[in-house]
C-alpha cells in the first residue's frame, strides 16, 4: 500500500493564496489566471466550470505543478510547489497527484499494460505489471492489456487513463474534461467509474468540465470567468451511483 | 496551364513539407557526389596521363634495356629516323667527401639532347646542361632536396659517386618524365659523359638505358616500332610507346580508383537507408491525406505516383547535387594531385563517370523508396485512421518484390559489369549483401530479447530495453546505418593495420638489414670477407644475379599469353633471375627434382609454384628469357614455394648453371646486423668498394608504408563518407523521432518521472544499440577484412585490437551523441503545450 498521506489529516489538500498566471503572446500579454484563492478539503470533490478560455485548464496545471504562476502562492498535499523545481515536482506527483485528460495522452508505443505500470515504475514499485493488470481489470479491461493506445476506443482510452492516474492511490486527481472526447453514454460510464474510484481510494478530485450533470456530481462547483473565480457554490450530491 | 491531377496533387501536398526531405536529399548527394567524384578524379588522372604520355615517355617511342649500351650499328639506324636521346639510370651511393656520410641514390645520367620532352626545373634557375658540365676539371651534379638534407650539403659542395667527384651546383625541383617511381632514394642528375669515369658501369652492372625517340611525325611512331622490330629482332630491348608510356602508374590509378569506388559505394549503399528512412518519415505524416484521397476516389496506383513524383523530383536533386561535387573534385585535386602523381591532371568535366554515377543514384533512389512508397500506397483507408501505432506494418506485394528484386540484381549488375576486378566486385556484393542481412538480423535479435526479456525492477532500465521494441522504434534503422559505416570503417583500418604489421613484423625476425647490389665478381671474395668477419654481422646470403625478361612461354610469345592477373607482375619487365647448382636454403619443392649438383646438360629452370600456376605453366614447359640480349629457353624441372614476404633472397626462377654461369653477371648479398651498427658498416663497404650500393630494408619499407599511407589516407576519406551517410541517417532518425519523444517525455514527467530517469532511460537506450551495433560491426568488419587480405590481397590477416576499439567507440559515442542529442529538447520540453485540450 502507498503512503496515503505524511500530513495531518485536516490540513487542505490544496490552498491557493492570490495566484497569478499572465502569459507573453504574438498579440501581447496575456492574463490568464487573475488573483485566484482557493482551499480544497482532503476528499472534497470540487467541478470547476467555465467558458472556454476562461483558464480551468490553466488552473489545474498549476495545481499538477504542470505550469508555474506567475505570482502567489500554491500548497498541494502542505506543500509549496513554488519550491519545487522540476525534477522534485515530479517527484512529489509521482506519489501524490494523478491526471486524468480529455484528449487521453496514452503513450502510443506503449501497451495499456505498460501505460499503467510506467508511473508505479517510476515510483519504484517492483511488482508494478501485476499491480498494473489489476488496476486494468478492475476498469474492465483485463482483456486489452497488450493492445497499444491506437487500437482501442476512445472510451477505453480514458479507462486505461483512470486506471494509470490510480495506480499510484494518488491524494489528488485533477481531470480535465474527461468526457469532452467521449459520447453521452460511453461519458457517463467513464465518469462513473471515475467517481467511483476517487471514493474507493478517498481521493480528492478536481474536475474541469463543461457539463453541468457532471459538475453536479461533486460536492462544490467553483465557475471562473476571465481567470478569476466567479462563484463557488455547493452542488447537489448525486453520486456516482446516480450516473451509472 | 493546367497540369496533370498527379502532378498538382503532388506539388499541393508537399507544401510546408520540403524541409522533411532534407536528409533524403543530403543522403544521396553525398553517395553520388562520392561515386562521381572517385570516377572523375580517375578518368582525370588517366587524361593526365594520355596527355602527359610524351613527357612521362620522354619522346615519342622509347627502347630501353639493362645492362649494354645499344650497338652503333643500331644507333645509326635510329639516329638516321629520329631524334636520339639517352639516358641511364642506376642505383648507387652518393657520399661526402669526408666519406662521413652516405646516400643511396636513384642515379640517372642524362645526355645533351636530354629532355626531348618538357624540361627540368632547377633552383637556381641554371641551364641544365650548363650546370651538370665539367668546369675547371670538375663535373656538376643536381640533386634533389633529400640529399643536400641527408648529407647535410648546401649547393656549391662536393659530392662522391663511385670513383668521381661532383659539385652539387643546384637544387632538382621537377623532372618531366619522372611519373610515380617507388624511389629508394633522392634523384641525382649527372651528365652521361661523366658516367664511365665514376666506375658504376661494369660488366653485368644494373644499368638501365633509356633511349628516346623524339619524330618528325608522332603518327610514324608505330611504323617505326614496328621496322625496329623487323630490322633487329633480337635486340634487347623493350619497346614502349605512347600509349604505355606509364603503365605502373595506369594500373596503380586502376586498383585504387576500384577500390575507392567500393567504398564509395558503400556509401551510396548507406545513404540509401537515410532515403528509405527518409521518405518513410515523410509517407508516416501523410497517412490521412492519402486516406483522404483514397476515400475522395484517388486509387492505389495515383497515390503511389503522387509520392513517386516527390521522391523522384528530391532524389533528382539529390543526384544533381552529389554530380556537382563529383564535377569539382578533379578541379579542387588537380594541383596537390598532380604534384604527388607527377603529371598534370586533367580537371574537366567526364560524361561518363558522372552517367555511371546517376545510373548508381536513380538505382539506389529506386530501390531504397520503392518498399515505403508500395506500402503507403497500399495500407486500406480504413487502416489509416486506426492503425497509426504501427504504420508500414503491411505486407509488400508479389509485384513489389520483384521490382526490389530486379533493382538489387540491377544494381550488382551494373557494379560487376563496370569494375575492373570483377572478382573484387562479386565479393563486394556478397559482402553487402551478409552485411545488411547480419545487421538486419541483429536488429530484429536485439528488438526481440527486448521484447522477451525479464521486467527489470529499475524503471529507466526497463524504458530502456522497452524502447529498443517500440512500434515504428528506429533500432533496425540505426544499428543498419550505423551498423554498415562502422563495418567498412572497420575493413578498412583492419585491412591498413595488417598491411603496416606485415610490413614491420617481418622486418626484426627474418628480413636483412642491407640489400647490397652489384658486387662484381673480382669483388666477391673480398666483399664477402668484410662482411662475414664483421663483428656484428651475421646471416649473410649471397648469390649470382642477372636480369631477364620472360618472352615466351611454351613457344608461345608472352604478350600472348593469357595469364591470371595475380600472375601478371612476372610477365612485367624485367625480373631478377639467378642459377644455383643446388637448392638454395630454406627450399620447398613442392613438385619435381632437383637437378645434380655436377648437372650440366641442357638449361634448366625451378619455378615459383604460385606464379607458374598463374602462368599456366607446369613441369617440362618450356620458358624462354632475354638475358642481356640473348634468348635462353629453358625446361622446368620443379615447382618452388616461396615466401615472399620474409623479405629475404628469393627469385621466381633459379636456373640450372651452365649457360648463365659464363654471362657477365654480378652478386647479389644480404646481411643482417642489429640495430644502430647500420653506419659502420655501411661507410665499410662504400670505403672499400664504391661501386657497390646498399639498400637498408628498413628505408626501402618506409618508402613503401608511405606510398601505402597515402592510398590509405584516400581510402579512409572515403570511407568517412560512408560513416558520414550513415550519421546523416542517424540524423534523419533523431529528427523524426524528435516530436514523439518529446510527446512521451512529456507524459513520463506528468506522471513522476525526472529529467535524470529519462536521461538515464535515453543513455542506456542508445548505448545497448551502440554496443551491440559495435559488436557485430566488429565482427562483420573483422569477416570481411579477413576475407579481403587472404582471398583478395593473399596477405595474412593480422587481428588489431586498436581499430576495433576505435569502430566500438565511435559506434556507441555515434548512438549516444545522436540518440541523446536529438532528445535533449524533450528533457526540458514544457509539459502545459503539450497538454491542452485540442
Amino acid at each position: 500500500m502507498l503512503p496515503f498521506s505524511e500530513n495531518p489529516p485536516d490540513s487542505d489538500m490544496i490552498r491557493l493564496v492570490d495566484v497569478h498566471l499572465k502569459l507573453e503572446s504574438a498579440a501581447g500579454p496575456v492574463n490568464i489566471l487573475r488573483g485566484i484563492d482557493l482551499t480544497v478539503a482532503p476528499g472534497e470533490r470540487v467541478a470547476i466550470i467555465g467558458p472556454s478560455g476562461s483558464g480551468k485548464s490553466t488552473l489545474l496545471m498549476v495545481i499538477g505543478g504542470l505550469e508555474r504562476p506567475t505570482s502567489g502562492q500554491v500548497l498541494v498535499g502542505g506543500e509549496d510547489l513554488a519550491q519545487l523545481d522540476e525534477d522534485r515536482l515530479a517527484r512529489f506527483r509521482r506519489g501524490t497527484v494523478g491526471i486524468v485528460f480529455q484528449s487521453f495522452h496514452l503513450i502510443a508505443t506503449m501497451s495499456a499494460l505498460e501505460n499503467v505500470a510506467v508511473p508505479l515504475e517510476l515510483a519504484g514499485h517492483a511488482d508494478a505489471f501485476t499491480r498494473a493488470a489489476e488496476e486494468l481489470e478492475r476498469v474492465g479491461l483485463a482483456a486489452r492489456t497488450e493492445h497499444y493506445p491506437g487500437q482501442l476506443s476512445g472510451g477505453e482510452q480514458q479507462r486505461v487513463a483512470l486506471a494509470r492516474a490510480f495506480a499510484i492511490r494518488p491524494r489528488l486527481l485533477l481531470a480535465d474534461e474527461p468526457t469532452g472526447n467521449l459520447d453521452g453514454e460511453t461519458g457517463r460510464a467513464v465518469s462513473a467509474l471515475m467517481f467511483d474510484l476517487a471514493q474507493r481510494y478517498k481521493t480528492t478530485l478536481l474536475l474541469v468540465t463543461h457539463e453541468a450533470d457532471l459538475a453536479d456530481c461533486c460536492g462544490r462547483v467553483l465557475q471562473i470567468q476571465d481567470g478569476r473565480i466567479f462563484a463557488d457554490r455547493p452542488a447537489g450530491l448525486r453520486g456516482a451511483a446516480a450516473l451509472a | 496551364m493546367k497540369l496533370p491531377v498527379t502532378v498538382a496533387l503532388a506539388l499541393r501536398d508537399l507544401r510546408g513539407g520540403v524541409r522533411r526531405f532534407r536528409v533524403f536529399v543530403a543522403c544521396l548527394a553525398l553517395g553520388v557526389a562520392a561515386i562521381a567524384g572517385v570516377g572523375s578524379l580517375g578518368a582525370a588522372v588517366r587524361a593526365g596521363i594520355a596527355a602527359d604520355a610524351r613527357t612521362l615517355l620522354g619522346g615519342d617511342l622509347e627502347l630501353r634495356q639493362i645492362y649494354s649500351e645499344i650497338t652503333p650499328e643500331q644507333r645509326a639506324f635510329i639516329s638516321s629516323r629520329a631524334r636520339l636521346s639517352e639516358v641511364a639510370q642506376t642505383r648507387t651511393m652518393a657520399r661526402r667527401v669526408d666519406n662521413a656520410q652516405r646516400r643511396l641514390v636513384e642515379l640517372k645520367a642524362v645526355d645533351q639532347l636530354y629532355p626531348l620532352v618538357g624540361a627540368v626545373r632547377l633552383q637556381p634557375e641554371l641551364d641544365l646542361h650548363q650546370a651538370l658540365a665539367q668546369k675547371n676539371g670538375q663535373w656538376g651534379a643536381i640533386a634533389e632536396h633529400g640529399l643536400f638534407d641527408r648529407l647535410g650539403l648546401k649547393v656549391g659542395d662536393e659530392i662522391v659517386i663511385g670513383k668521381t667527384h661532383y659539385v652539387l651546383r643546384a637544387e632538382l625541383k621537377s623532372e618531366p618524365d619522372r611519373g610515380v617511381q617507388a624511389f629508394f632514394g633522392p634523384r641525382v642528375l649527372i651528365a652521361l659523359e661523366s658516367l664511365a669515369a665514376t666506375g658504376l658501369v661494369q660488366p653485368g652492372s644494373l644499368v638501365y638505358r633509356h633511349y628516346r625517340l623524339a619524330l618528325t611525325d608522332p603518327l610514324e611512331a608505330k611504323n617505326l616500332a614496328d621496322t625496329l622490330k623487323e630490322q633487329f629482332p633480337d635486340a634487347a630491348w623493350r619497346i614502349r610507346r605512347l600509349d604505355e608510356a606509364a603503365p605502373g602508374l595506369q594500373r596503380f590509378v586502376t586498383r585504387t580508383e576500384l577500390y575507392l569506388a567500393l567504398v564509395a559505394l558503400s556509401a551510396l549503399l548507406v545513404g540509401g537507408l537515410g532515403v528509405a528512412h527518409a521518405i518513410t518519415a515523410w509517407l508516416e505524416t501523410r497517412i490521412e491525406t492519402i486516406a483522404t484521397l483514397k476515400s475522395l476516389g484517388a486509387d492505389r496506383g495515383m497515390v503511389f505516383r503522387i509520392y513517386l513524383l516527390q521522391a523522384g523530383v528530391f532524389a533528382l536533386l539529390g543526384i544533381a547535387l552529389g554530380l556537382l561535387i563529383g564535377i569539382a573534385l578533379p578541379f579542387l585535386a588537380a594541383v596537390p594531385l598532380g604534384e604527388r602523381l607527377g603529371i598534370g591532371i586533367q580537371a574537366t568535366l567526364y560524361p561518363a563517370p558522372l552517367a555511371l554515377a546517376s545510373v548508381f543514384g536513380v538505382l539506389t533512389a529506386a530501390l531504397f523508396t520503392l518498399a515505403p512508397l508500395a506500402r503507403a500506397a497500399a495500407i486500406a483507408p480504413s487502416m489509416l485512421f486506426r492503425d497509426l501505432v504501427a504504420p508500414g506494418a503491411a505486407r509488400l506485394s508479389a509485384r513489389s518484390l520483384i521490382g526490389l528484386a530486379a533493382l538489387v540484381l540491377m544494381l550488382a549488375g551494373l557494379l560487376i559489369a563496370t569494375a575492373s576486378d570483377r572478382g573484387l566486385a562479386i565479393g563486394f556484393v556478397v559482402g553487402a549483401l551478409a552485411a545488411v542481412l547480419t545487421f538486419r538480423l541483429a536488429a530484429a535479435a536485439m528488438t526481440w530479447s527486448a521484447r522477451h526479456a525479464p521486467k527489470l525492477p529499475n524503471a529507466s532500465w526497463r524504458l530502456a530495453v522497452a524502447n529498443l521494441d517500440r512500434p515504428g522504434s528506429a533500432t533496425a534503422s540505426v544499428v543498419l546505418s550505423l551498423g554498415l559505416g562502422i563495418t567498412v570503417l572497420t575493413v578498412v583500418l583492419l585491412v591498413e593495420e595488417s598491411l603496416r604489421k606485415e610490413i614491420e613484423r617481418t622486418l626484426p625476425a627474418a628480413a636483412p638489414t642491407f640489400y647490397f647490389i652489384d658486387v662484381q665478381p673480382e669483388q666477391r671474395e673480398e666483399f664477402r670477407r668484410l662482411v662475414t668477419t664483421w663483428p656484428e654481422a651475421s646471416g649473410y646470403d649471397e648469390v649470382p644475379m642477372l636480369r631477364g625478361r620472360i618472352t615466351r612461354l611454351k613457344g608461345v610469345p608472352a604478350d600472348k599469353v593469357k595469364v591470371s592477373p595475380d600472375a601478371e607482375w612476372v610477365l612485367q619487365g624485367d625480373r631478377g633471375i639467378t642459377w644455383a647448382p643446388s637448392p638454395p636454403k630454406g627450399t620447398k619443392l613442392v613438385q619435381g627434382k632437383w637437378w645434380a649438383p655436377d648437372y650440366s646438360g641442357r638449361l634448366l629452370v625451378s619455378f615459383d609454384a604460385e606464379s607458374a600456376a598463374g602462368l599456366g605453366l607446369s613441369i617440362g614447359d618450356s620458358v624462354t628469357v632475354n638475358v642481356l640480349g640473348r634468348e635462353l629457353t629453358a625446361e622446368i624441372a620443379n615447382l618452388r614455394e616461396v615466401d615472399w614476404s620474409q623479405l629475404g633472397i628469393n627469385f621466381v626462377m633459379v636456373f640450372s648453371p651452365g649457360t648463365l654461369q659464363s654471362a657477365p653477371q654480378t652478386a647479389l648479398a644480404t646481411v643482417h646486423v642489429p640495430p644502430g651498427q647500420e653506419d659502420r658498416l655501411e661507410r665499410a663497404v662504400s670505403e672499400r668498394f664504391a661501386n657497390i650500393s646498399a639498400i637498408r630494408v628498413e628505408e626501402a619499407l618506409a618508402t613503401l608504408g608511405r606510398i601505402l599511407a597515402g592510398v590509405g589516407r584516400a581510402v579512409q576519406a572515403v570511407a568517412a563518407i560512408t560513416l558520414a551517410a550513415g550519421l546523416l541517417v542517424l540524423a534523419g532518425v533523431a529528427a523524426a523521432l524528435r516530436r514523439r519523444r518529446i510527446y512521451e517525455a512529456v507524459i513520463l514527467k506528468v506522471l513522476g518521472a525526472t529529467r535524470a530517469d529519462l536521461l538515464k532511460a535515453l543513455a542506456l537506450e542508445h548505448l545497448l544499440i551502440g554496443l551491440a551495433t559495435a559488436a557485430i560491426a566488429a565482427l562483420f568488419g573483422g569477416v570481411a577484412a579477413y576475407a579481403l587480405l587472404r582471398l583478395a590481397m593473399e596477405l595474412p590477416f593480422r587481428f588489431s585490437p586498436l581499430p576495433m576499439s576505435l569502430a566500438a567507440l565511435l559506434s556507441i559515442g555515434f548512438s549516444l551523441v545522436f540518440g541523446i542529442g536529438g532528445s535533449l529538447r524533450a528533457l526540458s520540453a514544457k509539459a502545459a503545450p503539450y497538454l491542452r485540450n485540442p
